[in-house]
């Protein structure tokens, strides 16, 4: 039997908590209602708080100034070759990465999961699909459309799903971002993809994104309400 | 010549690796140190040594959890090597202003600035809790501690934070 102290001490060390007794007990109690949604909206503060932005001096890890193995004039044209390649990565990364931060994090992700693109008629099975979903408390409702992938993917320090909607349009991924809390959407054209990032009050947000040869005008926002709709919230 | 191709292939591979955790990586130390500078020669030496240490990592799924553990013993032995003077978080707040001033909000700010001014045995946990998503059993693993005892320290830490930032607490359990 969880009382209101016990809830309240166990929300304040993990404010995700997702113990079936918590929840039923928040179910059955409106002061620990309210008190979680108070947690939650700091909890978002201090995600957002813990993200500092860190300019560096280095330009390559882990090599940069280790210079151990190489002796005299080698190690000096090392040294410089090293310079020049971080340079040019550097201005190579500065000239087509997109500038925002989240959406370009997100676009970038992009690039490593190439097979999620897949056009495909062939559904994840729910078990695997409500493992990726566990972990981040939410379930998707059935008319979202079919699920042609789900991964639990490493964003930003955080584990977030990646899932992968057949639409008419063509395959649409959808990035369940509960960490990542923005004021307003955001839309974005970058890379090849067209996509934008949308808030879910108490829960972050999500990304919506297609390639741009599959998007018509609108097609992305329209889809991205719909996701926010099937999205059921079980804490 | 076929060792020195692959050598140098393996190098590049751990770089990759290591430039794509770098952001979260220097996040993490720069919390720990509160020193951005510090952070910095921490992850550089991190690096070195997780290098010359690559053998023991069998599955590089788990080279965020294994780098950072590398990064907490390097930041360890960064204070066993140098006795710093003891620690004046007004200063510490006032040198990193730029990274602290940065958020677009007022109220990131003063989360901020709390943050600085929390305990190290505090802010630990709730770094690794909230940055980089370890669960209780993982911290307490990480830290040396009991589960009991870190979450006695997260629920502080956030107290702790909330009070700083004039949260209401009326509504708070007692310990």
């Amino acid at each position: 039997m969880t009382d209101h102290a016990h809830y309240r001490s166990a929300m304040m060390a993990d404010p995700h908590d997702a113990d079936p007794e918590l929840l039923a007990h928040r179910e059955s109690c409106a002061e620990c209602r309210a008190f979680t949604e108070q947690l939650l909206r700091f909890e978002a503060r201090l995600e957002r708080a813990l993200l500092v932005d860190i300019p560096t001096r280095a330009a390559v890890l882990p090599f940069a100034r280790s210079g151990k193995t190489a002796q005299g004039p080698r190690r000096w044209m090392a040294m410089a070759a090293s310079l020049l390649l971080a340079l040019v990565t550097a201005a190579g990364v500065w000239l087509t990465l997109p500038q925002r931060g989240l959406a370009a994090a997100v676009v970038a992700h992009m690039a490593g999961e190439p097979d999620a693109w897949l056009r495909t008629d062939v559904p994840v099975p729910d078990a695997d699909l409500n493992a990726v979903l566990k972990d981040s408390k939410l379930r998707l409702k059935p008319d979202a459309g079919m699920v042609s992938y789900a991964s639990s993917c490493e964003f930003r320090g955080h584990k977030v799903p990646h899932l992968v909607v057949q639409t008419p349009s063509g395959p649409v991924t959808v990035m369940v971002l509960v960490h990542e809390a923005v004021r307003n959407p955001k839309h974005f054209d970058e890379q090849g993809y067209r996509g934008t990032i949308v808030p879910v009050p108490g829960h972050g947000s999500i990304a919506v994104l297609m390639r741009d040869r599959e998007s018509g005008s609108g097609d992305v926002e329209r889809i991205a309400a719909r996701v926010d709709d099937a999205l059921v919230w079980t804490r | 010549m076929n060792d020195e191709v692959g050598g140098n292939q393996r190098r590049a591979r751990f770089q990759a690796l290591c430039q794509s955790l770098r952001p979260d990586l220097l996040r993490f130390a720069f919390w720990l140190s509160r020193d951005r500078a510090l952070a910095e020669d921490v992850v550089q030496e991190s690096m070195l040594r997780a290098w010359k240490a690559r053998d023991s990592l069998l599955d590089e799924t788990a080279a965020k959890p294994w780098l950072l553990t590398i990064i907490r013993r390097e930041y360890a032995r960064t204070f066993e090597r140098k006795r710093f003077p003891t620690v004046n978080v007004d200063e510490l707040i006032a040198n990193e202003e730029p990274v602290l001033a940065a958020a677009e909000e007022q109220n990131i700010s003063d989360v901020r600035a709390a943050l600085m001014k929390l305990p190290d045995e505090y802010r630990e946990p709730l770094i690794l809790q909230v940055l980089m998503g370890y669960s209780t059993a993982e911290i307490a693993r990480e830290l040396d501690l009991s589960g009991p005892a870190v979450l006695t320290r997260l629920h502080r830490a956030r107290r702790q934070l909330r009070a700083a930032c004039g949260e209401d607490l009326t509504q708070d359990p007692q310990e």
